[in-house]
């Protein structure tokens, strides 16, 4: 919220009422500006083809044992922590905009999964998952035979 | 809070009536982490998806500049089911106060995070003696 005007009972004029969507989208609009909202970290691109899913996610700076990958189904659970940066003593700091924390995403997939068979890379800062489609799950093709 | 990027200043420009020739390029303000130790000033930015060729740090006088070029891998994704960041370019300018000796900055990237260390230097005191003529 870029400010909010008090007391909303009494905001029975259209005006404020237009005034504070107005308001509140703008807000979001700017929040989600960057790599959309803060409560998804991190971003996720999903492409999914007939047999396999692929996630990729930017998650720069984190070392490959801090990162949980999950699967059951066709749920996907990404989870996390960021470790913030140990500095010498006397480290004067003029910034810090990075995220450190823990972080937790769940994706739906449209179909379910092959755990066994899920593998992760992570390449500069992103990280891919690639997540076959469990046989018996993919669509079957039916011959027809004219006799 | 990052600051209007130039793909938003064109949307703004572009609801204003203001029409300006821009190449379609998603331009991102990287976070930037920036800390100062008794003799360097060391810059973390996060720039994941780019490797260490495409990136660009120049220094002029007090300006910093870090650019970055993110592109996707080229492989045959598939239909795209959710798209939370697009490829683009990464973008910062800093003006920095301390004297600094950029010949002796060093950076590397890893893992995503481009660590810049520029050390500082002592300005040089020189003192004046006012000669009586």
């Amino acid at each position: 919220m870029l400010f909010r005007i008090l007391d909303p009972q009494t905001k029975t004029n259209q005006f404020w009422r237009d005034f504070d969507r107005l308001n509140d989208e703008l807000t979001r609009s700017i929040l989600n500006d960057q790599f959309g909202s803060s409560s998804h970290f991190p971003p996720v691109n999903v492409y999914t083809k007939e047999d396999e899913a692929l996630v990729t996610c930017l998650l720069p700076g984190m070392d490959t044992d801090q990162i949980e990958i999950n699967v059951k189904d066709n749920m996907l659970s990404i989870h996390g922590k960021k470790k913030a940066e140990d500095l010498a003593e006397g480290t004067e700091v003029h910034r810090r905009e990075i995220f450190h924390g823990e972080f937790h995403r769940t994706l739906e997939l449209p179909f379910r999964v092959n755990q066994d068979q899920v593998s992760a890379k992570y390449v500069n800062g992103v990280l891919n998952i690639h997540l076959p489609r469990r046989e018996e799950d993919k669509p079957k093709k039916v011959s027809i035979n004219i006799g | 809070m990052n600051t209007l990027t130039t793909e938003n200043k064109q949307t703004l420009d572009e609801k204003a009536g203001v029409k300006e020739v821009q190449p379609q390029v998603r331009v991102y303000s990287p976070n930037v982490d920036v800390y100062e130790t008794e003799n360097t000033i060391l810059f973390r930015v996060e720039m994941p998806g780019v490797d260490e060729t495409s990136v660009e740090i120049t220094i002029e006088k007090d300006q910093l500049q870090l650019e970055g070029k993110f592109k996707m891998g080229a492989e045959e994704k598939g239909q795209v089911r959710l798209a939370e960041y697009k490829e683009g370019n990464y973008f910062r300018k800093f003006t920095i106060s301390k004297a600094i000796d950029s010949e002796k900055a060093v950076a590397k990237m890893k893992n995503g995070i481009l660590e810049l260390s520029i050390p500082k230097i002592e300005p040089k005191k020189t003192k004046i003696e006012i000669r009586n003529s």
